[in-house]
């Protein structure tokens, strides 16, 4: 009697283990990348999660970017984790920032790239028959890739208005060893790049938001 | 029991997700500038120079000598040209105040309406700059033009007689030019702007022996 009552328990825990591990079986994760950083602002700032077992939620101030800030450049890193247990992709898409004054901040001023694509550790998954890819126009650090154009106006590589619509800028196969929930070890993190060259812009502020989604991926055999 | 629920929590703690946000601000204030707009441009003096020169894009701190303002100085005018850059993003006002003092005690000195002042004509051309903006000019621009001044047929003296054409009227600051805004969307490192000269001219005459300082501060605002 004592041993059937002791088992109820035991049996029940199990399977609710085995239900978690169904539920939290790692198929595709996105998460913070670790502490996102600025540089070159007036009066701005950056906040978000220095733990990468915590959900990507960044918010920018790029503060002021009127010739006041006398700095070349606003800069601004965000490193992004990802994770999968099968090929993925990494899609972009920005809402926001639309001026009806031309020379207002538009999406064309905010420069968006990404680099630096790094192992988070053991539990990484290392593929040898695919690559993870950057897409185009995407692959730069705008920061480093300014030029002036016809106008006189700044312009980057890449930038906001490149990913209107959910846009690929990432691809490639599998991520993780395992099948286990978010660890601090087991997947890629790559550096989400955001910069803007103070200029003579009409007055005002400016906002938007852009959301990574990770997704299935074309195929990447492992 | 205890170790289930122990697992059950760091499984919720450590939850998935697929998508990510970054939200993102800035902001841009109203920016003005004035700076030199080159070199300054002495006629007409006799024994008088540019002590410290304008340089194109540098901060304005011009020193001038007039030279002889008495009769000795048989040229009509001396007038000193003094090339401004402004540069805005903003609506802008350029004013002018002005302080005249002199060694000199009575009626007959050098004084703040003998000194003619004025802003010729604007320039908005080059990459970046609002080539259609427009300005108002609120001075009677050059004051050595023939409609700016004349010899009071009371008392003989040569005097700047339209409106805002001499620094009596800019005792306090007043408003010089103002304007539409200036640069379009480009960086600081972009050297074009808005150029006008800030004109000054003494007619020299039979003033009272003596020294006189003018310090004339322009003040250019985004109201």
């Amino acid at each position: 009697m004592k041993k059937s009552t002791f088992c109820i328990p035991i049996l029940f825990c199990v399977i609710t283990l085995v239900s978690l591990g169904n539920a939290f079986a790692q198929a595709l994760d996105i998460s913070s990348g670790g502490a996102p950083t600025i540089s070159g602002a007036k009066s701005g700032s950056v906040t978000g999660s220095s733990s990468v077992l915590n959900d990507l939620i960044v918010t920018i101030n790029f503060g002021e970017i009127s010739p006041s800030n006398t700095n070349s450049i606003v800069k601004v890193t965000v490193p992004i984790a990802i994770r999968s247990n099968q090929q993925y992709q990494v899609l972009a898409t920005v809402i926001g920032a639309t001026n009806a004054n031309a020379q207002a901040l538009q999406r064309t001023d905010i420069g968006f790239g990404v680099n630096n694509f790094r192992s988070m550790g053991a539990n990484a998954r290392v593929c040898i028959n695919s690559s993870h890819i950057f897409y185009s126009p995407f692959s730069n650090d705008p920061a480093s890739n300014v030029t002036i154009n016809g106008a006189g106006r700044a312009t980057y590589p890449s930038t906001l208005n490149n990913a209107v619509s959910a846009t690929p800028i990432l691809s490639g196969p599998r991520l993780s060893n395992g099948n286990n929930s978010r660890q601090t070890n087991d997947g890629y993190i790559f550096d989400a790049i955001f910069a803007i060259t103070p200029q003579f812009f009409a007055v005002g502020v400016t906002s938007a938001t852009i959301t990574f989604t990770i997704s299935a991926g074309p195929n990447a055999p492992c | 029991m205890a170790l289930c629920v122990t697992a059950f929590f760091v499984a919720a703690v450590s939850a998935q997700t697929t998508t990510g946000t970054v939200t993102m601000s800035a902001t841009v204030s109203k920016y003005v500038e004035i700076n030199s707009g080159g070199a300054v441009t002495l006629t007409g003096n006799s024994g008088g120079g540019v002590t410290t020169d304008g340089t194109l894009n540098n901060p304005l701190a011009v020193v001038i000598n007039l030279g002889e303002l008495g009769p000795a100085n048989i040229n009509s005018f001396v007038t000193a040209n003094v090339p401004l850059k402004l540069r805005s993003n903003a609506a802008y006002v350029l004013s002018l105040a002005a302080t005249v003092t002199s060694t000199a005690v009575t009626a007959n000195r050098v004084i703040a309406a003998d000194i003619g002042f004025g802003m010729g004509a604007v320039t908005r051309t080059g990459v970046g700059v609002n080539a259609a903006g427009t300005d108002t000019n609120n001075t009677s621009g050059d004051p050595t033009l023939a409609a700016n001044g004349a010899v009071n047929a009371g008392t003989g003296r040569f005097e700047f007689v339209t409106p805002r054409s001499n620094l009596s009227a800019f005792s306090a600051s007043t408003t010089a030019l103002s304007g539409s805004f200036i640069m379009n969307a480009v960086p600081r490192s972009n050297a074009n702007g808005l150029t006008v000269p800030a004109i000054f001219a003494v007619k020299p005459q039979f003033y009272e022996n003596g020294s006189t300082t003018v310090v004339a501060t322009f003040t250019v605002t985004a109201p």
